[in-house]
């Protein structure tokens, strides 16, 4: 007993002392922390201009003083992200916390030199989480979107990050690119990443100021427009709305979206809401020339009629199903061609290709850029369904022209 | 003749016999000695101490018989044992300590002029608490019957509820100066034999002056085992229980003085379970044993977990809840720590307090506690909201394990596990488990496996451990 005793005195003596030696080894207090949630990456000439937003923690409290922002924001240049990152604390009394970033934003000119060098550093940081999502900044610096004062959410950065979330499950042209998907497409062949783009309008120096969130109607908003194609880590060019929402069918990123379709035999519009879509990618070699088939399956919903249509009719009713096609096979073929024209191949065909045809694929690989933008047809087969038409069948509208 | 101290056995002469057990007594205020003549000539004596005796049944049973005429003339101890005294049980001292020693447990000691022998009658009697309902183990639905101080009555109880033939009951005397009865009680035939053999030779090897409580036996009889902070013997205030264990082959351990009887080998599973668990339906009392687990972890985890959380690894705790945790952190001067400390040692004091304290003042100690570890600390700005929220469920939490002798060690281990979180983060705490349930599985209450049926894994014993399944399923051999 009392050798048991005198081993567990030792034992425990020996914990205590290994407390103070090597414990409490990487300890951050959450008061010596700034939780950045945003960081904007600016090209300033041979350097990088890096801008973190910051939370004042105290503006989470539930008795927190409406004079201070609740983020605020610090911006550094320097060779490298990493350096400028800890030349920031020259500025803060405390530690930038970057695992909780949700949000990054690149200006054009640092997009298209090319965004691989700059996400090193967030890729290679063991502090850093890959979840978080990115944006080109369209028009304006990143630094102006870093500063923006929004207004759904207190925190700026967290209201960009749920909002492209938000759009793009219910808005197709809309397509939320996190850092894995991003390292993903980095990695493999045969397929060149997008990432959407961000851009300020109305007045944007009182946008950055805490007026933007004080009246009803703000001075500036922030917007998230159109695709950036990228060639390799190279940003080339942008989608428009439609070309965007191709981009969206044809990768199946589509979970909900609107679209207009004009009535058939008037001007009026009709809006279709999409409930599934599913595209299969087909890759075919004809005469030594890569064909890529796609196998389109919509299903949709009626949302709104403007226009006098007899949706009850199974005739009419057919005949707004195939002009509803007819507009979805515009829009994918535009937006086909819209990316041959930049020779990036963010549809992955090339990867298709890599899996069906492994020995022809190694013949084009390395000009596979080429191949794309000259040789590919595409092929399309769409099979679309309208389902329901909603609470009414036909536009009431009708009936009160009928009655006058 | 003289009375002689050691050798002290009976002298033929009565008033000799009455001065020597006055002298052992030291004059004690409550020996009660009846002096009578019997038989129209002989001079006989009755002696016993008020109180501890039933003074009706004496006078009936005893004196009565005694003051009627004896016809017989060959009047001797035996006579009046086999034909005059009305009483139950008897038999005969042979010294003085012993007789001593009897009246002290509550017997009346009848002598005789011209014998050198005494007459012990037993005819305890004391005031008992009744049976009462269980105040430590209470049920919504069940059995009400709880122990008594009286350990007749408890073996009682337990008797009751297995009539089986098979029962024994072994009585024992333990220290010096108490000599409390103890009783093991077991089923012949379903209980390890060499458990009871070695139990019962513990515990009559006990050299010890007093026994007041269980807890003593227990740790004398862990004396040489390995150490731990985990009980070994389950106690019990309810005979149900009791019973029940007895019934799977375990020994019951009686102890006069105290309604607490203990019960061994046990298991860490039986201290998660609740008698109530048997007596409601399998699908509730499995749901309710799954919470009551849960609980176990969330008492034993949870403000490390939040330590380790918070001061190493931010990174795992969602960004929403991680913005407002440091909201609620702002303005706070201490470490997390510091903050998990002070908020833990204010609460296990609050509730020492709560049990130590007298009823009637119960009420002040409540109101000035919920001020304490509530709204005014937090708005004093000494801890977060987070903290209270966490000390509050840790501490609810731990009041949901049914035995309060597990609770203890898993309160004094959260400490610990809060040390470790403070400068190890998640990594010390989890080497901790393992050296936790390291221990576990190395600990044994008398031979049986403490983790079993969890580790080694025991797959029929499976089915009354985590959960409770259907009677129907269980065997009955």
């Amino acid at each position: 007993m009392a050798r048991y005793l005198r081993m567990g005195i030792l034992i425990f003596l020996s914990i205590l002392l290994l407390l103070p030696v090597v414990g409490c080894w990487s300890r951050k207090e959450l008061n010596q922390l700034s939780i950045v949630l945003a960081l904007g990456i600016d090209q300033a000439g041979e350097e990088y201009e890096v801008s973190v937003q910051f939370i004042d923690p105290s503006s989470m409290t539930r008795n927190r003083s409406s004079n201070r922002s609740p983020s605020s924001v610090f911006s550094e240049r320097g060779t490298t992200i990493f350096e400028a990152l800890r030349k920031i604390t020259t500025k803060a009394s405390r530690r930038m916390y970057v695992a909780h970033i949700r949000f990054i934003v690149f200006d054009e000119q640092t997009a298209r030199k090319g965004i691989r060098e700059s996400l090193d550093f967030l890729f290679r940081d063991h502090e850093v989480r890959p979840d978080f999502y990115m944006a080109v900044a369209k028009n304006c610096k990143a630094k102006d979107i870093i500063g923006f004062v929004s207004k759904s959410e207190v925190l700026p950065g967290m209201d960009m990050f749920k909002s492209l979330k938000t759009s793009e499950k219910v808005w197709s042209p809309t397509s939320a690119m996190n850092v894995k998907e991003l390292m993903i497409k980095f990695s493999e062949d045969g397929v060149d990443p997008v990432l959407t783009g961000l851009s300020l309008i109305g007045n944007i120096e009182r946008g950055k100021t805490a007026d933007n969130a004080k009246n009803p109607i703000s001075y500036g908003e922030f917007k998230y427009e159109g695709i950036g194609v990228f060639k390799e880590d190279r940003l080339v060019g942008w989608l428009d709305e439609n070309d965007s929402r191709a981009f969206s069918y044809i990768t199946n990123r589509i979970s909900s979206s609107v679209g207009p379709v004009k009535c058939p035999g008037s001007d009026k519009w009709i809006s279709i809401e999409l409930t599934d879509s599913k595209v299969k990618v087909i890759p075919k070699i004809k005469d030594h020339k890569p064909v890529i088939r796609l196998n389109v399956k919509v299903e949709s919903n009626i949302s709104e009629v403007q226009c006098n249509l007899d949706i009850s009719d199974p005739k009419e009713f057919k005949k707004l199903e195939e002009s509803t096609k007819e507009s979805l096979e515009r829009i994918l073929k535009n937006g086909i061609n819209t990316v041959k024209n930049y020779g990036a191949d963010i549809y992955g065909f090339g990867e298709a290709f890599h899996r069906r045809y492994p020995k022809q694929w190694h013949a084009w690989k390395d000009h596979w850029d080429e191949q794309f933008k000259d040789n590919l047809t595409c092929e399309l087969e769409i099979e679309y369904q309208l389902n329901r038409t909603g609470k009414t069948i036909n536009p009431f509208t009708e009936k009160i022209k009928e009655g006058r | 003749m003289t009375a002689n101290m050691h050798t002290s056995g009976f002298t033929s002469e009565l008033q000799l016999n009455i001065g020597s057990i006055r002298t052992l007594l030291g004059g004690s205020a409550d020996l009660v000695v009846r002096e009578m003549i019997v038989a129209r000539e002989r001079r006989a004596a009755l002696l016993y101490l008020d109180g501890m005796t039933d003074v009706q049944s004496i006078q009936e049973f005893v004196i009565s018989p005694l003051m009627e005429r004896i016809e017989s003339e060959e009047l001797s101890l035996n006579l009046l044992a086999g034909q005059v005294i009305q009483a139950g049980e008897f038999h005969y001292a042979t010294s003085l300590e012993e007789g001593v020693d009897q009246i002290l447990s509550g017997c009346v000691l009848v002598m005789l002029d011209g014998e050198g022998a005494g007459l012990l009658l037993s005819m305890a009697k004391w005031d008992d608490r009744g049976v009462d309902e269980s105040k430590t183990q209470p049920v919504v639905r069940g059995p009400q019957h709880a122990f008594t101080e009286k350990i007749r009555t408890n073996t009682t109880l337990v008797r009751r509820r297995v009539k089986d033939m098979r029962l024994r009951l072994t009585n024992f005397r333990v220290g010096k100066l108490t000599k409390t009865d103890v009783s093991i009680m077991y089923l012949e035939g379903i209980a390890d034999p060499q458990l009871v053999q070695q139990l019962s030779g513990s515990i009559n090897n006990i050299q010890k002056n007093e026994l007041l409580e269980g807890e003593f036996l227990e740790e004398i009889l862990l004396e040489n085992k390995q150490f731990s902070i985990f009980p070994r013997f389950y106690n019990s205030d309810r005979p149900d229980t009791i019973a029940a264990g007895i019934m799977e082959g375990r020994v019951a351990i009686f102890i006069d003085g105290t309604p607490f009887v203990l019960l061994a080998p046990t298991l860490f599973v039986d201290f998660i379970d609740a008698a109530e668990d048997y007596y409601q339906p399998f699908v509730y009392s499995s749901a309710i044993r799954i919470l009551r687990y849960l609980a176990l972890f969330i008492s034993l985890f949870v403000p490390s977990i939040y330590v380790a959380l918070t001061t190493f690894h931010q990174d795992m705790i969602p960004t929403q809840l991680l913005l407002s945790i440091a909201g609620q952190r702002e303005g706070v001067p201490f470490p997390a720590f510091v903050e998990a400390m002070l908020m833990e040692v204010t609460f296990e004091i609050l509730r020492e307090a709560g049990i130590r304290m007298p009823r009637t003042i119960g009420q002040a100690v409540s109101i000035v506690g919920t001020l304490v570890i509530g709204q005014a600390a937090v708005e004093a700005g000494i801890v977060s909201a987070a903290m209270v929220i966490v000390v509050a469920v840790t501490a609810i939490s731990s009041f949901t394990i049914p035995a309060y002798n597990m609770s203890v060690p898993i309160r004094l281990s959260r400490f610990v596990f809060i040390c470790i979180a403070a400068s190890f983060g998640i990594y010390g705490v989890s080497i901790l488990i393992f050296l936790l349930v390291i221990h576990l599985c190395n600990l044994q209450s008398f031979g049986t496996p403490y983790f079993s049926p969890l580790a080694p894994y025991r797959k029929r014993m499976m089915k009354d451990a985590l959960l409770r399944f259907p009677y129907r399923d269980s065997n009955n051999s």
